[in-house]
């Protein structure tokens, strides 16, 4: 338990053997075709089951749950919650401080606060306070508060946060509790940060019945609750061009690089054998309609931690028993260093700019995976 | 629960009026009310905070924006680096770290205006501890076994830090271990563990802290102190001659919007090195932990919009990918202050003996 | 928002949802949900809601006392997680359990640890992970449901099912009984404000494994109690009544489940 809870990634480390390691690696780094092990093609994703709304006493809920049974359930809560201005700006505005003032109300009514998000991640078998669940909330948190739309006319000036603020006195609070329900089989990211994106989009805020600086009071009709994003209207016939300028609550990718080739949505197998792990963050850009990149986070590939296989020629009890021609170190043109093939290396050293760079722009491409993954949550039934 | 007590936190200051001079001399102190554990034992303070009179005419000249610090160095300028190796005799290996204090934080301190300095510059200490045996309860391991932990001391930040690690910190830890066990070979030391501890004397301010908490309230400093904790770290590594592939040095840049007065509203512009005290607005930042040697990254933490940032004519990089080398320019100006320190640790062993 | 039950009930007979007294609320329930477990349940009670899945019985990790420990039998792990959202509040738990949470998971180990026949996997574990997506009262009994139907996914041999239910008792339960007036007022399957209001009583009951042919059809008499737990003050007079109130309250139960164990086994 110890050792598992040092690590945030490697402590899913399966118990493969260096030659089913050293094989794996050799069928996905196949030059332009990687051989998955499940037979997917690089950017596809698992097989998944989703539905929203599932719990009644939430804001907006949702399930996701993998072909391979690892489930999750998000619910988001919101919770009305009485400004605190700081002492500065408080004394400031009261001191009339001319030029300034306009400047310090705008910050803190219009902007929101990052701190207004929580999120707790559940994963049976860590406390909440261990490396990975603190460093996956962090990872889904910072990219769902630093999403701040640009579009001036819409609701969602400020982003999410901007959305939040109710009046320069008030402002909605938000929970958002992931709960794992099953052991993680795989890294777990983007299981958790699809199932937080449709439940974010099935959450409804209670409709505002007051106006302007009163005390806020709301509409007990749930029926005519606005979404937290607001939802295309069916009038207008739900067409691809109408959808995309809405903002979307951001998707975190898992992405990684075996010899050449970039792969998305890995399982554990995969990440086991993975060059480099990148964790990328993006969303659509309502202006543009187009993707954009909000953050990328490093993840510890744990192929760092496997055990190494050892080359024939090391081989004490097979000195004489193979010819020395078979196993000559080649340089493996993806990570620079000199490896027998067949005979598993721990990864060492980190990634090359131009990998993260293609692995970035995978993601981002227009038609490419982000866009069919955010098309594919869109297309789940919000009731 | 941290988070939580974050939330419940008030905090209070208390103004200290020097009315003969008409300068507002502001003496600062956080009291920390925590709801949830209230101290039952002694008697305390009221739960709300009172607020001192504060007067208009004394106000306009003692915090206005004038005093906002200002980045004097060029975009690509770095600030200067101390770092000293093998400070602590105790540990294996240690390292100290302490950029240079911004100009404005200089020229504040000869000719005081107020008593809090207008910006922090980062200072803390290193200590590797290993390669030690696992304990027998341990499971086996073929790999060094790195732990690491980042802690701010309770007066690093203008905000007290508590005793508890908190999410932010055990967040560093993560991308710090993350940075490190790439350059580490790890492999040459088996069933053995590594402990690193870094110690934060002084952190790098989030922003002005004159200007509202809510402007940015991203944690940009955060990044500042990881590139200075991966340097500082990989330093005492090697103090404690530890085998890895290259050194490993952090490096910062940022896209940043300042606003400046008048008509010259820069577009955003893209900077090495940032302090976000002497900016307004910073849009998106990155910090890596960069390998000189073998041109790889071991650790990529990029947040914010970077696709605003207005490059040069000819330059047909996307907007991440300026940000990714300005921070690997940045690590490489860090990495030439690493081997200095690194090749003193070593004068040093080699005279010993 | 205090729901005063004692002064509608006596006049309506009908409790704040509109049931009579001992009327279950509806329970849906479902079994094999989740694949990557060896067996897994979902129960609904009204609006409580419980996710429910076992690992196991498997090898028992190194290091931990149940390798020694578990040397007779099966050792039954559980884990009790009541989400942030499930209550009408969000409840923020202060770094791992809280008390509400933990004392369901030790009256859990307890039940089933006795229940199951454990003597069939030697220095093995069974590990029950029980998540309350959704809080409305009676947590207990929905848990114990919920692990029933989820030990019986997992194929873990039990000699029947192991159901379970609340009761309670609305008017001046802390008076003694009037001998004169005989009308009592006991509630079955209650429901949180009901809960939070009225003297309250987790009863869980099992059957025997019929043996010979003969017993085969008198089920009435080998009914067993096996969790039986009561926080409130209650004057003793009433407890019988309640008891048997909750005791049907399980049969009840009981045949539900089986409807939906068969219903699975069909499908």
């Amino acid at each position: 338990m110890s050792n598992q809870r040092q690590a945030s990634s490697a402590s899913q480390v399966p118990h493969l053997s260096p030659a089913e390691l050293s094989y794996l690696y050799t069928s996905l780094s196949l030059p332009k075709t990687p051989i998955r092990p499940d037979g997917r093609s690089p950017t596809q994703f698992r097989p998944l089951t989703a539905e929203t709304n599932i719990l009644p006493g939430t804001n907006g809920s949702a399930r996701i749950g993998f072909a391979d049974g690892t489930q999750a359930i998000v619910g988001v809560k919101a919770e009305v919650e009485k400004t605190v201005l700081s002492n500065e700006t408080l004394a400031r505005n009261d001191g009339g401080a001319g030029h300034e003032h306009g400047d310090q109300e705008g910050s803190a009514a219009v902007g929101g606060h990052g701190s207004w998000v929580q999120m707790s991640i559940e994963i049976p078998g860590f406390r909440d306070d261990d490396a990975l669940p603190v460093f996956l909330s962090e990872m889904m948190r910072e990219s769902l508060v630093g999403a701040v739309g640009t579009d001036e006319t819409s609701d969602m000036t400020g982003g999410l946060k901007g959305r939040l603020v109710i009046n320069k006195r008030w402002h909605w609070r938000l929970y958002i509790d992931v709960l794992l329900l099953s052991q993680p089989l795989a890294y777990p990211l983007p299981l958790l940060s699809l199932t937080t994106h449709l439940a974010l989009l099935s959450t409804k805020l209670p409709k505002l019945k007051s106006q302007g600086e009163e005390d806020p009071f709301f509409d007990d009709d749930w029926a005519v609750a606005e979404y937290l994003y607001p939802r295309p209207s069916l009038s207008s016939g739900g067409k691809k061009s109408a959808r995309s300028s809405f903002v979307r609550p951001p998707v975190t990718l898992l992405v990684i690089s075996v010899g050449d080739n970039i792969i998305f949505d890995p399982n554990r197998e995969e990440i086991a054998v993975a060059d480099a792990v990148l964790a990328i963050s993006i969303t659509r850009d309502s202006e543009a309609g187009n993707l954009k990149l909000l953050s990328i986070r490093t993840v510890d590939p744990p192929s760092r931690l496997t055990p190494p296989g050892v080359p024939n020629s090391e081989n004490v009890s097979m000195l004489g028993a193979v010819a020395p021609t078979e196993d000559v170190a080649v340089l493996n043109p993806a990570t620079g260093e000199e490896e027998v093939p067949g005979v598993w290396r721990p990864r060492r050293g980190g990634v090359k700019r131009s990998v993260i760079a293609e692995m970035v722009k995978t993601a981002l491409k227009k038609g490419g995976v982000g866009e069919e993954v955010l098309e594919g949550l869109e297309g789940v039934e919000v009731s | 629960m941290l988070r939580a007590n974050s939330a419940n936190t008030q905090d209070f200051r208390f103004w200290a009026l020097d009315v003969s001079d008409n300068f507002v001399y502001l003496s600062t102190f956080h009291v920390k009310e925590i709801k949830m554990m209230a101290d039952r034992r002694r008697i305390n303070g009221p739960p709300g905070g009172t607020r001192p009179a504060v007067f208009a005419s004394n106000l306009q000249s003692g915090t206005s924006a004038t005093d906002r610090a200002q980045r004097q160095r060029q975009p690509s300028e770095l600030r200067k680096i101390f770092l000293k190796t093998g400070l602590i005799p105790t540990a294996s290996g240690s390292s100290y770290l302490e950029f240079e204090p911004s100009a404005s934080l200089a020229a504040a301190r000869a000719n005081p205006k107020s008593l809090i300095p207008p910006s922090s510059a980062l200072k803390l200490a290193c200590t590797v501890h290993g390669p030690k045996p696992l304990p027998r309860s341990a499971a086996f391991s073929p790999n060094l076994v790195l732990t690491t932990h980042v802690k701010y001391a309770p007066f690093a930040a203008r905000q007290r830090k508590g005793h508890i690690r908190d999410s932010s910190e055990r967040d560093l830890g993560v991308h710090l271990e993350t940075a490190l066990r790439g350059a580490i070979i790890a492999e040459r030391w088996p069933k053995s563990g590594l402990d690193i501890t870094i110690t934060i004397l002084e952190a790098e301010d989030d922003r002005w802290w004159g200007s509202a908490p809510d402007s940015h309230d991203a944690s940009w400093g955060m990044m500042n102190v990881l590139a200075g904790c991966i340097t500082a770290a990989s330093a005492a590594i090697a103090d404690a001659h530890i085998d890895c592939l290259d050194l490993v040095a952090g490096g910062v840049a940022a896209i940043v919007s300042d606003e400046t007065t008048g008509a010259s509203t820069g577009a955003p512009k893209l900077m090495l090195d940032t302090d976000p005290a002497e900016h307004r607005s910073i849009l998106s930042a990155c910090v890596v932990a960069y390998m000189p040697a073998r041109d790889e990254i071991t650790e990529l933490w990029l947040k914010g919009d970077s696709s605003k940032a207005s490059l040069e004519n000819n330059d047909d990089r996307t907007g991440h990918e300026a940000l990714i080398d300005g921070a690997v320019d940045a690590a490489r100006g860090a990495h030439t202050v690493l081997a200095e320190a690194v090749r003193e640790s070593l004068l040093r062993t080699v005279g010993q003996i | 928002m205090p729901l005063d039950t004692s002064t509608t009930y006596p006049l309506t007979k009908l409790r704040l949802d509109g049931r009579r007294w001992n009327e279950l609320r509806l329970i849906q329930a479902q079994i094999s949900t989740n694949p990557a477990s060896s067996g897994s349940s979902y129960l609904s009670m009204g609006n409580t809601s419980i996710m429910c899945s076992v690992h196991g019985p498997a090898e028992g990790r190194r290091g931990d006392a149940s390798g020694t420990a578990g040397g007779a039998g099966a050792i039954v792990e559980v884990d009790v997680n009541v989400a942030g959202f499930a209550g009408v509040d969000r409840k923020r738990r202060a770094g791992g359990s809280d008390k509400q949470s933990s004392r369901i998971a030790t009256t859990l180990r307890s039940a089933f640890q006795s229940h199951l026949h454990t003597y069939l996997y030697p220095h093995s574990t069974i590990s029950i992970h029980v998540s309350v997506l959704s809080a409305d009262g009676s947590l207990l009994a929905a848990a114990i449901n919920a692990c029933t139907l989820a030990l019986v996914d997992a194929g873990i041999p039990m000699p029947g099912l192991l159901t379970s239910c609340t009761a309670g008792m609305s008017g001046s339960a802390s008076t003694p009984r009037d001998p004169r007036n005989d009308e009592l007022d006991p509630l079955l399957d209650l429901s949180l404000p009901e809960e939070q209001e009225l003297p309250v009583l987790t009863v869980g009951t099992t059957t025997c494994v019929p043996v010979g042919e003969n017993n085969m059809d008198e089920e009435e008499g080998e009914m067993k109690v096996a969790v039986l737990t009561m926080d409130s003050k209650l004057h003793c007079t009433y407890l019988d009544t309640m008891l048997a109130v909750g005791i049907d309250g399980c049969n009840q139960i009981r045949e539900l489940l089986e409807g939906v164990i068969k219903g699975s086994s069909r499908a």
